[in-house]
Parts: C-alpha cells; sequence; structure tokens
C-alpha cells in the first residue's frame, strides 16, 4: 500500500512539515553517507541520476533514460536531464557528473567504492552525455546509480568545501539545505531553482530526531509531528485505529535472519578458519534449527502480523524473484531431532545467541527460544547494544547472530557481500566455490533471465548449507497524520516527502 | 587569602585532568569504535580503514591524548565523527539548551518546594504537612522518564496544553521558548523541589523554634512577618547550599528529560554520542561539564570562604 501523491487540488502551497526519524542521519554527503536516515534527507535535496518506482523499479531521474549498455556490456552511456540547476545556481552537466562519480571512486572513507565496481573512466563527450567506461562488466551499477553513488553534487560546493562538503551540501532537488542542530534536528527549505518546482508545496521540511519509538508516535498524535518512520509494531494497531491518522506500509528488500559462525575465528576479513562446534562442522545441525523454526506463528505473534514471513536474501518483490528464491523449508521439529541424531549432536544442544538489546529484538528472541526447544535446542540469549554487536559480529566473537540488513534494490548488493568468500560482511566466514562462481556469473550476466535463473540456484544452494537463516521480511511503517497528503514509502525503505503538502 | 585560592585552583586543574583520562580510557575501553558505529550495516574493510585512519583512531591512546588535550588547551576540540560537524558549534548550540532548561528547573523547584516546605513547617501535624510531606516523597521515588512520558502522553498528546518535542531559541521567539520548555523543566524540577520542600521544611522548623523567633513575637510582630522575614530568610542559606549541591544530579537528569523531549541540549548530545562512539563529542562533553562543575565549586568556596571567614582560615592551616 503507497500513498496517494499530491493532488494539487487537494493541497494548499506553505507550511512546515515535521518529520520525526528514528535516527539521527550521519554525514550529510553522498558520498561519506552510511546511514539509512541520512537518505531520507538526500530524497528532498539531492537528487540522483536514477530513481526507484513505487514497484521497485529504476527509472531516470536526473538520467533522462536508463543506461545504454555497449555489447561488451564494458561501456555505459547516459543521457542528461536539461536545464536542471544546483540550489547555487550552477548548471547540472556532464562535466558535474563526472566530478561526483569520481569522488565517490577516491575520496578516502568513501561509502561508495564498492557500489560503483570495476569503473575505468567517466567520459564527458558533450555536456548532456556522460559515458561510463568499465574494466568488467558490472550489472548491479544502475541500481547503484539509482542510490546515493547516483546523486550529483554541485562542482562548485565540492570544490569549495571538499571533505566538509557534508556541513552545507549542495545537490539539485526540490528542498535546498538551511540548517542542522546536531543530534536534534535538520531542516530544509524549497528551493526555488528546482525544475519541477511547480510541484513542491510546502515551504520547508524539519526532520526532528526522537529516537524512542513510543515518543515518536506521541509526537504524532499530538500534532507536532506529521509523519513518523519506523513505528514498533506494537504502536502501529493504534495509529491504525486513530482517524486522524493513517500507517504506511512498505515491505522492504530486506531481511532479518540468523547468521551461524561457520568459520569466522579471526575476524572478517582475515583468513576462515572453521569453527570446531557442530552447528559450525554440520550443515545438518543448522538445517535442524531452521527445520525448528515456525516462521509464520513468529510473524504472526511477535509482530501483530505486519511483517511477512521471508526464506531467502530475495524479496518477493524484486524482479529477480523466482519460484525457486522462493522456496520455504517446513517448520518440521521432529525432522529437527532427526536431523540431530543423525549429526551425532545430544540433545538438548546448547547455542548462544547474539541479538541487539531493543525490545522489538528481545521479544523475537524469546520467541525463538520458545520455538527451538521443540526442535531439541536450548537456547541461551545475549542482548548486546548495537555498537558492541557490530563489534562482536566482526571479530567473529559468537554463536549465533540476529540481525537484518535493510536491502537494495540489485539483489547482489544482498548477498554477495554476506555469503561470498571473500565478501566484506561475510560475518559467518561461509566459503562455497560453488555460490561464489554463481555469483560472479551472475554479476556479469547481460540479461536479466539469466540472473534471475542464477539467483534461484544461489538460494538452493544457501539452503542447503544454511550459513544465515533467513526469517522474515520487515515492513516499514510509517504513520502520517492525514492533514498531510502526498507521502509514500518505497521499498527501498526511504519515505517520500518532497511532494507532500497539507491538506486544503 | 591569595594561598588558598592558589591551592584551590591548583586542586582543580589536578581534578579536570583526571577526569579527563579516566574518560579518555573509559570511552575507548567500550567495545565497538566509532568506524564501525558509523558505518552501521554499510561497511567494507576499506573504509574502516580509511575513517580510523582519518580521525587518527589508529594511533595508540597516548598519542591521541596528548592530540586531544594540546589541541583542547588552544580551543580546538575537533570535530564530530558522525556528522563532521566542529565540536565547538555543537557544544555552543547546545549548552544554551540546557543551562535554560536548568535554570527553569531550579526556579520551578525553587518556588515549589519552599512553597510546600514553609506550609509543611507552619502547618506542622496537620493534613497539609502530610500531603507536602507524600509529595515530597513521591517527587523523589517516581523516576524522571516515566514522569515525562506520562506528561507527554496526557498533558501533550490528550490536552494539547504543551508540545511534546521540539525548540525554538529564546531571543527567536521567548514565549514560544517558555512553552517548550515549561514541561521539561516541571519534570526535571520535581526530585529538586523534594529535596528542596524536605530541607525547607527541617530548616523552618529549627528557625521557628529558635529564641530569635520567640524574641520576634514577644516584640508582637505579626505571625507573617516573623515566618517571612525571619525565620525562612534564616531557613534559606540552608536551603541554597542544598541546591549547589544538587546542581549534579539536575545534569545528568537533563540527560533523560531531554532525551524524551527531544531538546537539543547537552544531556541528548552526550548520550547520542555515547551511542555511537563519537569520541570527540564525549571527550568534549566530559572536559566542558567537568570544567563548569570544578568552577561553580570554586565560586561556591570562595564565596563560603568570603561570607565566613572561619573557611578561608582552615584552608590555610
Amino acid at each position: 500500500m503507497f500513498g496517494d501523491a499530491a493532488d494539487a487540488a487537494k493541497v494548499k502551497d506553505g507550511g512546515t512539515l515535521t518529520v520525526a526519524l528514528s535516527a539521527d542521519p550521519d554525514k550529510l554527503d553522498p558520498t561519506l553517507s552510511r546511514s539509512l536516515y541520512s537518505r531520507y534527507v538526500f530524497h528532498t535535496m539531492c537528487e540522483k541520476l536514477y530513481d526507484l518506482g513505487p514497484d521497485a523499479r529504476i527509472v531516470p531521474q536526473l538520467a533522462t533514460a536508463l543506461p545504454t549498455i555497449a555489447a561488451d556490456g564494458l561501456s555505459l552511456t547516459i543521457p542528461l536531464r536539461e536545464g536542471a540547476k544546483f540550489a547555487d545556481g550552477g548548471t547540472l552537466d556532464s562535466a558535474a557528473v563526472k566530478v561526483s562519480i569520481e569522488r565517490g571512486l577516491t575520496l578516502p572513507a568513501s561509502g561508495r567504492k564498492s557500489e560503483l565496481g570495476p569503473i575505468r573512466s567517466v567520459e564527458t563527450p558533450d555536456p548532456k552525455t556522460v559515458v561510463i567506461k568499465l574494466s568488467k562488466p558490472f550489472a548491479p551499477l544502475t541500481a547503484a546509480l539509482a542510490d546515493r553513488a547516483g546523486m550529483i553534487l554541485s562542482p562548485a560546493a565540492v570544490s569549495k568545501l571538499g571533505a566538509n562538503f557534508s556541513t552545507a551540501p549542495v545537490c539539485v532537488g526540490p528542498f535546498k539545505f538551511a540548517s542542522r542542530v546536531a543530534q536534534n534536528s535538520i531542516k530544509v527549505v524549497k528551493d526555488p531553482l528546482y525544475y519541477d518546482a511547480a510541484k513542491v508545496h510546502l515551504d520547508a521540511i524539519e526532520y526532528r530526531i526522537i529516537t524512542d519509538s513510543s515518543i515518536r508516535s506521541a509526537n504524532l498524535k499530538s500534532g507536532d509531528a506529521q509523519v513518523a518512520d519506523s513505528l514498533s509494531s506494537q504502536d502501529a494497531p493504534a495509529l491504525q485505529k486513530d482517524s486522524n491518522m493513517s500507517v504506511l506500509q512498505s515491505q522492504s528488500l530486506g531481511y532479518q535472519g540468523l547468521t551461524i559462525n561457520v568459520a569466522n575465528a579471526n575476524g572478517v576479513g582475515n583468513p576462515l578458519k572453521q569453527l570446531d562446534t557442530p552447528i559450525a562442522k554440520d550443515p545438518r545441525v543448522r538445517q535442524a534449527l531452521e527445520a525448528s523454526i515456525d516462521r509464520d506463528a513468529l510473524v504472526k505473534s511477535i509482530f501483530n502480523g505486519l511483517n511477512t514471513v521471508g526464506c531467502s536474501p530475495i524479496s518477493p518483490k524484486s524482479e529477480f524473484t523466482s519460484d525457486a528464491a522462493q522456496v520455504c523449508p517446513a517448520h518440521d521439529p521432529a525432522k529437527a531431532k532427526d536431523l540431530l541424531k543423525q549429526a551425532g549432536v545430544s540433545t538438548p544442544y546448547k547455542v548462544s545467541m547474539i541479538t541487539s538489546n531493543n525490545p522489538d529484538s528481545l521479544r523475537l528472541a524469546q520467541a525463538l527460544q520458545a520455538m527451538v526447544k521443540e526442535g531439541g535446542f536450548d537456547l541461551v540469549i545475549k542482548p548486546v547494544e548495537y555498537a558492541s554487536l557490530l563489534d562482536q559480529q566482526d571479530r567473529g566473537d559468537f554463536e549465533l547472530l540476529q540481525l537484518g540488513w535493510s536491502g537494495r534494490v540489485d539483489p547482489d548488493a544482498n548477498i554477495y557481500n554476506f555469503v561470498g568468500t571473500t565478501g566484506s560482511q561475510n560475518v559467518a566466514g561461509y566459503s562455497s566455490p560453488d555460490v561464489d562462481k554463481l555469483l560472479t556469473d551472475a554479476r556479469q550476466a547481460k540479461d536479466k533471465a539469466q540472473r534471475v535463473q542464477l539467483y534461484g540456484q544461489v538460494v538452493g544452494k544457501l539452503q542447503q548449507d544454511d550459513p544465515v537463516i533467513y526469517l522474515y521480511r520487515q515492513r516499514n511503517l510509517t504513520g502520517v497524520s492525514k492533514k498531510v497528503l502526498g507521502v509514500q514509502t518505497y521499498p527501498d525503505g526511504v519515505i517520500r516527502t518532497a511532494f507532500a503538502g497539507f491538506a486544503k | 587569602m591569595k594561598r588558598y585560592l592558589l591551592h584551590r585552583l591548583w586542586q582543580s586543574l589536578v581534578t579536570l585532568l583526571l577526569a579527563t583520562i579516566v574518560v579518555f580510557l573509559g570511552v575507548r575501553a567500550l567495545p565497538g569504535d566509532p568506524a564501525l558505529a558509523l558505518a552501521g550495516e554499510d561497511r567494507d574493510p576499506e573504509s574502516l580503514r580509511a575513517i580510523r585512519e582519518q580521525y587518527g583512531l589508529d594511533d595508540s591512546v597516548l598519542v591521541q591524548f596528548w592530540r586531544f588535550v594540546s589541541h583542547a588547551a588552544r580551543g580546538d576540540l575537533g570535530v564530530s565523527i558522525r556528522t563532521g560537524e566542529s565540536v565547538s558549534s555543537m557544544l555552543k548550540s547546545a549548552l544554551p539548551v540546557t543551562m535554560e532548561l536548568s535554570l527553569l528547573a531550579i526556579a520551578i523547584a525553587g518556588v515549589i518546594g519552599v512553597g510546600t516546605g514553609v506550609v509543611a513547617a507552619v502547618q506542622r501535624g496537620r493534613p497539609a504537612e502530610w500531603a507536602a510531606n507524600a509529595l515530597a516523597l513521591l517527587g523523589l521515588s517516581v523516576p524522571n522518564f516515566w514522569l515525562g512520558l506520562m506528561a507527554i502522553l496526557y498533558l501533550s498528546v490528550a490536552l494539547g496544553l504543551f508540545p511534546a518535542s521540539g525548540f525554538v531559541p529564546f531571543f527567536s521567539d521567548p514565549i514560544g521558548n517558555l512553552h517548550h520548555l515549561v514541561l521539561p523543566a516541571l519534570i526535571l524540577g520535581t526530585g529538586l523541589a523534594a529535596v528542596i520542600m524536605r530541607q525547607t521544611r527541617s530548616s523552618m522548623l529549627d528557625a521557628l523554634s529558635a529564641d530569635y523567633i520567640r524574641t520576634a513575637e514577644a516584640k508582637g510582630l505579626p505571625r507573617r512577618a516573623v515566618i517571612g522575614r525571619h525565620a525562612l530568610r534564616n531557613s534559606l542559606i540552608v536551603v541554597i547550599t542544598i541546591v549547589g549541591l544538587q546542581l549534579g544530579a539536575l545534569i545528568s537528569g537533563a540527560v533523560v528529560t531531554e532525551r524524551i523531549f527531544a531538546l537539543p541540549g547537552f544531556g541528548k548530545l552526550t548520550v547520542d554520542a555515547v551511542f555511537q562512539r563519537d569520541y570527540p563529542v564525549i571527550q568534549a562533553v566530559v572536559l566542558v561539564t567537568a570544567t563548569a562543575y570544578i568552577v561553580i565549586n570554586l565560586l561556591v568556596d570562595l564565596l563560603y570562604s568570603v561570607i565566613d571567614p572561619r573557611i578561608r582560615v582552615r584552608g590555610e592551616s
């Protein structure tokens, strides 16, 4: 369910929209930013070469068409929109695109380098055309250009501010940066130079950071905020009943799951070393754990049915899905016990799990604990705070880990880094030459059908080896006051507020 | 006097240095480093390395400490690892909010605490004293976060009397500023009000039984004048001392209150910086807070020694 785009006849011009955000965005620099929350803010002030439609398909934004890819897959030609201006008055042209992409490739601490892949050079045959040359075919590039890697920065601002661009970011967008109070709020105001300014109704948007989810929904109810992100599945039902509110839901492209430490004994990035425990050594034990989990019950009892069951890294919303990618191992505690017996493990088999210490994660952990007992597991819960959780997972200091991934449009970004042998987030320490080959082939495949088929095979292989047990897909729940029209949530998790307005 | 002053200054400097060292090491002993917290789910080894390098996080703790202290001595507190903003400017915007909140909380707590305290003392043994005592007990035992949540739910959401969050600076809109701050200040002041009430009550009781009160009453002064001009005035000296001692509790209380009401103050800055392992911000916050504490203590001690020469003599001996 998506919100309706603001109908110009129904909204009035003017007003400041207050959006309650669940976390403070990090640097307001598309090259350096790493949090989902900065993407909310970028959405109103930094347009990209490509964007995502409500159906998770890629559509042109600052480009005018999807890239033309050469027969050898080594060059992409992107036509640019004419007449677009940066908030500082500069003109958007191919030179600006070149500056932005090269900055993503070269700036130390750039978060975009790996997303941009094997780019060899960026060429500018004329002001309206950009040609990207690759050293290897790289199918996920277009999707990357529909995210921060495709945001085009004002070259004037880049040369003036350098690495401090985040203190006064300048891009092309319906709004421009106005001010930021650390840990508290970010304000953007309408940009009169925006090429489609007639569609912009609001004068300003203020993002106010309110980390506690119940206080976020209280602010929504009191009218101090009109939009609130990441509602808890506990607060959402009450808001859904409130006649002044609506709750927008969008299914994420990511997943929540259990990662099993197979061979991450030395920390991620270091040589793998098989752990000497039954669950690490024997895939049957991991399959048993998966068989003892009742995903349906989990989603219904813990999340009020607001999330959906997920058994693979590929969302059914993705255009790369297939029947093979959506196969779901059945809940079968008897089979679980049987598998444990075959593996020669004495039951109850004790295994400890680290998880985030927020209320939703803890409830999930407790439900899992009760469930897997039936399959012969004794699950010990070890709650830790988020920064420590990241630390422990990278050091390989865990047996079992409950965490999720917010998801990207291209399936490669949801799989390769996590289960590829050299994946930067392969915290399971999983290594399978078959999976590596399938993933590399999918990266370099030229047509979609081929990729769909390859990803189906990857899922089959992953469900045999079970380095990650995929559990469910989160739905992004956004509370919106009925006084505001035109707020939308998309599968990339970003709340669209740029073309919203207050109802007449 | 001069020797006493020098002695106290020296003590203060040592305290400050110790506080800085403890925090510097403490923060680094926490699991998870800023690069990881910053990168979150989007992390890859190369950019983690680049972040660590950029902020000197791969240097030894000694090198990092020296860099921090030497830069701080020149007034440079560095930049936030998370947002890239200058820490000084973050402090400059957070400090006035917390100061205003605390002052308002003290004022509210003072009025409520002294008022109920006087009533409790004067109405000793009557229902009014019971009511005042019960109120004080409640103020002391109910945690701020719960009180804050309830206040938001009932006063902001249900009745719409106060905004649930946000802040406007005093100079741009004084009335809006007070409107935003009254509720958080009231919540923050509850504990202090209870302490003040109890102190006022017991000092008033002492005073009321003192000889000079009997003298005043014997002179035929009206009761209001006896209580207000004689008893209360003398009792307040102790009360003010207590308020000074409670300032620390107020600062830690502000951490919770600011978070609940999303006020851009020092408390919120501190907690969020800890969660994000934003070392430069945590260090700067502690440095400034410790300095404030030390300066306040120093001033209070100096004032005492001006008022009461016995203290000065003891300090010198």
